[in-house]
C-alpha cells in the first residue's frame, strides 16, 4: 500500500514536472520559426551545388541506384529553391537533365535534344518524389501549427529531445497535405518526418541523419525514406561534394538546359 | 488530482512511444546502414553498343526475312578549357538483311562542334549541331533542321528518329535573360546532294541550301512558357513558328506546335512541279497525362497543310507508280506527313508492375486513308544493360499511307550495353 502511495506521489510529481515543461513550450520559439530554422540546417541560404546518390532497396535487396549532380538557388521573391539536375549515373541516363522551377518543370535528353515539359505528378526518380530530391524550404509551403516537446529516436538510434511539429500545406501546390516533423530542440536539426495524404494515409517516413560540417553548418548528409504502404521499400539519399557556387538566374530556364554541365 | 495523474501518465506513455520507432523503421534503418558510400563521378564519354535480331513478315506475296544489326554509338562532351567545350556524337549501324544476308553499313556523324561560353548568359557554338525545336511528340512542324537528317532508321519510335540523325553545320549564338532567351542560327550551303556512301559526313544532306533561324522564348507564368521562331531558307518564304506549353492541373501538360508561311505544296517540291505559293499551316497539338504510378499518355492531332488532300491522295495512288514513290520518299526525307491529317498516341509505363520493366506503345493513324502504324516495346533494364522486345505492324489498304509498305509485321529483340 505504501509503495502504491509513493508511486502515486511520484506520478503526481512527474505529471507536475511535465505540465511545467509543456508550459515551457509556450516560451519556446514559435512552431513556424522552428521549422524555418530547421530548413536553414538542411539548406544553405545561398546558391550551392552537391551530388545526391540515391540507392533503393526492396525487402533488403538493392534494386536501383542513381547519382545526380544538383545546383540549387533560392528565388529572391518567395525564398523557394529552383534546381538544375543532371544525371551522372546510371550510364543509360547520364547527362539527362531536369529543371525544377516551381511548376515550370522540364526534362532534357541530350541525345534526342528533346525538351519535354513535365507535370508535377510526373515522377522520374523512382520512389523519391520530386519534392524529396530537389532542395525545398518547407516553411515556404507549410504552416507549422503546433510544437510539442517530445523525445524521439533518430536515424542512428540515439534518443534526441525534440519539438514535434504538426504542419499543414499552405497552398494546394504543396507536395503533401500534412507533415509531422521531429526537430532536435537544442540545435534545430531535423530528426525525422512523416508525410501524409489528405485522408491521413502515411505516404512516407524520412530520417535525416549522419550530420556533418558542410558549407559552414552541421547538416544531414543522408536521408532515409521509408515507404508508408510498404516499409520494405527504402530509399537512401546521400549528399556529397557540397560546394558554394554562383547559379545565375538565367541558367534556371528551359533554354539553358542543353548548356548545363556541372563542374 | 486524479486528472493530473492521468494526464501525467498519458504524457509518460506518449514519451515512451515516441522514443521507440516502429520495428519496420528500425529494419529500414538497418538496411540503409549498408548503403554503399562511393560516389559515381561524371564521365565525358557516353557510349553504347547495341545488337538487334528481327523477323519481318511481308504482304503482297513477298517472303518473310530476317534482319540483324550491330550499332556503336559514341558521345563526348569534353571541357577543353574554362568556357570551351567540344561536343562529338557518332553512330555506326552495321546491318545484315534477307535470307542470303546483304550487308550494309551506315555511319552517322551526328555532332561535332565547339561551344564557347563568352559570359554566363552568352554562348557561341560552331560546327555540326543537332538542333531541334518543337514541343510535340509525334510530328514537329517547327523542327526546321529535320530535312534529310536521318541516314539510318533503326526504329519508328520518335525518340529514336530524333536521336539517330545528322546535325547541320551552323554558327549558333544564344543570349539568355531571366526567364527567356534569344537564339540566332546561320547554316550555310556547303554541298549540293546527299550521299549514300557509308562513311560520308553527308554535308549534302544537311547543308544543301542557306538557312537561318531566330528563336525567342519567354516564360510568362509558372504554367505558360511560349517560344516564337522565324525560319528562312534560300529561295523560299520565311516561316513563323510557335511552341506553346501549358500546365493543366498537376497531371496534364497541353501543347501546341504550329508553323506557317507562304510556301509550295509538298507535291510540287517532291516532283519539282510548278506550284502556287499560298499560306500553309502545319500543326501538332496534344496533351500528355501522367499518373503518380509512372504512366504517361500522349494524344496528339497532326495537320500538314502542304500535304495532298484526300482527293489528290487517292489520285496519286491511282496514278503512275514512280510519281507516287517519289512523293512518298520526299515526305519521308523531310519528315513531313504525306497526307493532311493524322492522329498520334504514345503511352509509356515505367516500372510496369515489375521494377525495371518499362512498357511503351505508339499508334499513328492516317485520318485520310485510315491506315495505321502500331508499335509496342517491353524493355527490361539492369545497371548497364537493356533488353527490349519490339513489335511493329503496318495496316491499311494498298496505296494507303501505311498499307503500301510491304513489311506487315516485325518482331525484334534489341540488347543494349551502355558504358
Amino acid at each position: 500500500m505504501l509503495n502504491v502511495k509513493l508511486n502515486a506521489k511520484l506520478k503526481i510529481s512527474i505529471a507536475w514536472i511535465l505540465l511545467l515543461c509543456s508550459g515551457a513550450v509556450l516560451a519556446t520559439p514559435g512552431a513556424q520559426e522552428i521549422l524555418a530554422a530547421s530548413d536553414a540546417v538542411r539548406n544553405p541560404d545561398y546558391s550551392f551545388g552537391m551530388t545526391n546518390t540515391l540507392v533503393e532497396y526492396r525487402s533488403g535487396k538493392q534494386t536501383d541506384t542513381s547519382t545526380l549532380a544538383i545546383y540549387s538557388k533560392a528565388e529572391e521573391a518567395d525564398g523557394q529553391f529552383r534546381s538544375l539536375i543532371r544525371y551522372v549515373a546510371p550510364a543509360r541516363d547520364a547527362s539527362k537533365l531536369i529543371l525544377y522551377n516551381g511548376k515550370d518543370m522540364w526534362f532534357y535528353d541530350p541525345s534526342s535534344k528533346a525538351s519535354i515539359r513535365l507535370s508535377p505528378q510526373q515522377r522520374l526518380l523512382g520512389q523519391a518524389s520530386n519534392g524529396d530530391v530537389v532542395t525545398v524550404n518547407l516553411a515556404k509551403d507549410y504552416q507549422a501549427t503546433s510544437a510539442l516537446e517530445e523525445d524521439a529516436q533518430d536515424g542512428e538510434r540515439q534518443t534526441k529531445h525534440c519539438y514535434k511539429l504538426e504542419m499543414s500545406a499552405k497552398t494546394p501546390d504543396a507536395t503533401y497535405h500534412h507533415i509531422e516533423m521531429w526537430i532536435e530542440a537544442a540545435n534545430n536539426h531535423p530528426v525525422k518526418a512523416r508525410f501524409y495524404t489528405e485522408s491521413g494515409k502515411l505516404l512516407k517516413t524520412a530520417y535525416y541523419r549522419h550530420y556533418q560540417q558542410q558549407l559552414g553548418a552541421e547538416r544531414p548528409t543522408e536521408t532515409v525514406i521509408i515507404d508508408g504502404l510498404d516499409p520494405n521499400w527504402v530509399t537512401v539519399m546521400r549528399y556529397s561534394d557540397w560546394i558554394k557556387r554562383e547559379v545565375p538566374d538565367t541558367w534556371l530556364q528551359r533554354d539553358y538546359l542543353p548548356r548545363f554541365k556541372p563542374e | 488530482m486524479r486528472a493530473m495523474v492521468f494526464f501525467g501518465s498519458l504524457l509518460l506513455s506518449a514519451m515512451a512511444a515516441a522514443a521507440t520507432p516502429d520495428d519496420s523503421d528500425l529494419d529500414a534503418l538497418n538496411v540503409a546502414d549498408k548503403a554503399p558510400t562511393a560516389t559515381e563521378q561524371a564521365s565525358d564519354w557516353h557510349s553504347l553498343v547495341e545488337g538487334a535480331f528481327g523477323d519481318t513478315a511481308q504482304r503482297y506475296g513477298l517472303p518473310s526475312y530476317q534482319t540483324e544489326r550491330l550499332s556503336v554509338d559514341l558521345a563526348l562532351d569534353k571541357t577543353l578549357a574554362p568556357s570551351w567545350r567540344l561536343i562529338f556524337a557518332d553512330r555506326l549501324d552495321w546491318n545484315w538483311e534477307g535470307e542470303d544476308p546483304t550487308e550494309y553499313k551506315i555511319n552517322t556523324l551526328k555532332e561535332l562542334y565547339l561551344s564557347w561560353q563568352i559570359a554566363p548568359s552568352e554562348i557561341v557554338d560552331f560546327g555540326r549541331i543537332n538542333t531541334r525545336y518543337g514541343v510535340a511528340t509525334g510530328y514537329n512542324p517547327t523542327d526546321y533542321f529535320r530535312d534529310d537528317a536521318i541516314r539510318s532508321t533503326v526504329s519508328v519510335d520518335p525518340n529514336s528518329l530524333r536521336t539517330n540523325r545528322l546535325g547541320s553545320v551552323m554558327l549558333r549564338t544564344q543570349i539568355l535573360w531571366n526567364g527567356g532567351g534569344l537564339t540566332a542560327i546561320a547554316s550555310p550551303k556547303l554541298d549540293n546532294q546527299a550521299s549514300n556512301d557509308a562513311f560520308s559526313v553527308d554535308l549534302g544532306a544537311t547543308n544543301n541550301t542557306d538557312r537561318w533561324l531566330l528563336a525567342v522564348s519567354q516564360q510568362l507564368s509558372d504554367s505558360l512558357n511560349p517560344q516564337f521562331l522565324l525560319f528562312g531558307e534560300a529561295g523560299k518564304s520565311p516561316q513563323i513558328g510557335i511552341d506553346l506549353t501549358r500546365l493543366i492541373g498537376d497531371a496534364t501538360v497541353a501543347y501546341v506546335e504550329w508553323s506557317g508561311g507562304q510556301g509550295a505544296s509538298l507535291y510540287s517540291e517532291a516532283l519539282g512541279a510548278p506550284s502556287r505559293e499560298v499560306f500553309r499551316n502545319r500543326l501538332a497539338t496534344g496533351v500528355t497525362y501522367s499518373t503518380s504510378n509512372k504512366i504517361s499518355l500522349t494524344f496528339e492531332a497532326e495537320y500538314d497543310g502542304a500535304a495532298v488532300d484526300s482527293a489528290n491522295w487517292t489520285a496519286l495512288g491511282q496514278g503512275p507508280l514512280p510519281v507516287y514513290e517519289q512523293y512518298r520518299d520526299f515526305a519521308q526525307q523531310v519528315q513531313d506527313l504525306p497526307t493532311r491529317k493524322s492522329l498520334f498516341f504514345y503511352g509509356s509505363w515505367q516500372d510496369a508492375m515489375v521494377t525495371h520493366l518499362d512498357l511503351s506503345a505508339l499508334m499513328r493513324q492516317d485520318l485520310i486513308d485510315q491506315s495505321r502504324l502500331s508499335w509496342m516495346e517491353a524493355r527490361y533494364h539492369w545497371d548497364h544493360t537493356d533488353i527490349a522486345l519490339q513489335w511493329q505492324r503496318y495496316d491499311g489498304k494498298p496505296w494507303s499511307d501505311y498499307g503500301v509498305i510491304p513489311q506487315r509485321t516485325t518482331w525484334q529483340t534489341v540488347v543494349t550495353y551502355f558504358f
